[in-house]
């Protein structure tokens, strides 16, 4: 269920400015105290999304939270397509 | 009054975000086919248009999911995407409207929730950014989900499509109805820039014949196959449900790759017109 923790954070991230722009200042700072697991915490912080599509978080969630941190749609494609099927 | 005006379009995200990055003749015949429909929508007059919409997470999310949702706000904003390269702006909703295709759903037992407060994603402003650039005209959002399965049937999304249209066709205002998203496509997946464009012609013929029946006999699967953003074509279906007897007409189809997404731009003639016509056939028969 922790996934739902994950993508109701990057939910909030994405729509909302005042969250946004904690996270882009202080990513440790979101992530300290919320719910999210040690991997999860990790795949956020180190905005591996390849990690973070692997561990359920839906693509119209993660494509848009791709945009914010500048990633290209070509880069985005073989991050989430590595590591074979989901 | 009735139904005054029926078009469905596109929401790619690259319409306005990525313009650029499509094939200058694919992008400049959708941009004249999004005119077109503005052009005609200007000429029906309408006091309110209802939207049958996606949303990408915007207002709901899995803490509470609806199959249907009313939006029923005096007034909206958006879009809520800061990449969209649309300034933010506000839109005016028609809470009358919306609370009377509340009723009538309830009344012929269906039951959609409705909300007072709602956030328009690309999925709304990218539609009316083309059709109601001044944002004046009250719109009623009426979102279906297409986001977290299990989905409503295409024929649940044709019967709430003809509740909404029974009731317009007893309103005594000029309504317009658009329906928003699709064609395939598998946004953020990892088919992400698959597109079925023979699926989407098939579609876009169903629509074209007002073949209903048709339009009633797709499943999830049948939709998801064509990319897990083709579901957002029971917007489509249930505009057909309001309409019922219509001729659809299309101005393009695009399947823009760099846009990751079949993009399909429909005029739709009115029940109305369509059976008077029939109705003089058959006088002369």
């Amino acid at each position: 269920m922790s996934v739902y923790a994950l993508q109701k954070l990057i939910r909030e991230i994405n729509r909302n400015p005042d969250m946004r722009a904690r996270f882009l200042q202080s990513p440790q700072s979101i992530v300290t105290g919320s719910e999210l697991s040690a991997e999860e915490a990790a795949a956020l912080l180190a905005k591996d999304f390849g990690a973070l599509y692997r561990l359920g978080v839906h693509g119209l969630l993660l494509r848009p939270f791709s945009i914010l941190h500048g990633q290209s749609e070509p880069e985005y494609l073989v991050a989430i397509r590595a590591g074979g099927p989901v | 009054m009735t139904i005054a005006y029926a078009c469905a379009m596109g929401h790619a995200p690259g319409i306005l975000a990525w313009t650029d990055a499509a094939p200058a003749e694919q992008k400049d015949r959708l941009y004249a086919a999004f005119a077109e429909l503005r052009r005609r929508l200007e000429a029906a007059q309408l006091d309110a248009l209802i939207v049958f919409t996606a949303e990408h997470w915007a207002n709901f999310f899995l803490d509470h999911m609806s199959a249907f949702c009313i939006g029923a706000a005096g007034r909206f904003d958006g879009p809520i995407e800061p990449w969209l390269k649309v300034p933010k702006v506000e839109i005016p909703g028609d809470e009358q409207l919306a609370r009377a295709i509340v009723t009538a759903c309830y009344d012929n037992d269906l039951e959609p929730s409705f909300a007072q407060e709602m956030h328009f994603d690309h999925g709304t402003m990218i539609p009316l950014h083309f059709l109601t650039p001044d944002m004046n005209l009250p719109v009623v959002p009426i979102v279906i989900n297409t986001l977290a399965p299990p989905f409503p049937s295409a024929r649940r999304c044709l019967r709430l499509g003809r509740v909404v249209g029974d009731m317009l066709r007893h309103s005594n205002k000029r309504v317009g109805i658009v329906a928003t998203g699709g064609m395939s496509h598998d946004p953020g997946e990892r088919n992400h820039g698959y597109i079925d464009s023979t699926f989407d012609r098939q579609f876009l013929e169903h629509m074209t014949e007002g073949n209903v029946e048709a339009l009633g006999t797709y499943t999830s699967e049948a939709l998801s196959a064509a990319g897990a953003g083709a579901v957002e074509l029971l917007n489509w279906i249930a505009l057909a449900g309001a309409l019922q007897s219509f001729r659809g007409q299309v101005l393009s189809y695009e399947p823009v790759k760099p846009w990751a997404t079949g993009i399909g731009a429909m005029f739709f003639e009115l029940s109305e017109r369509v059976s008077s016509r029939e109705a003089g056939r058959s006088a002369q028969s």
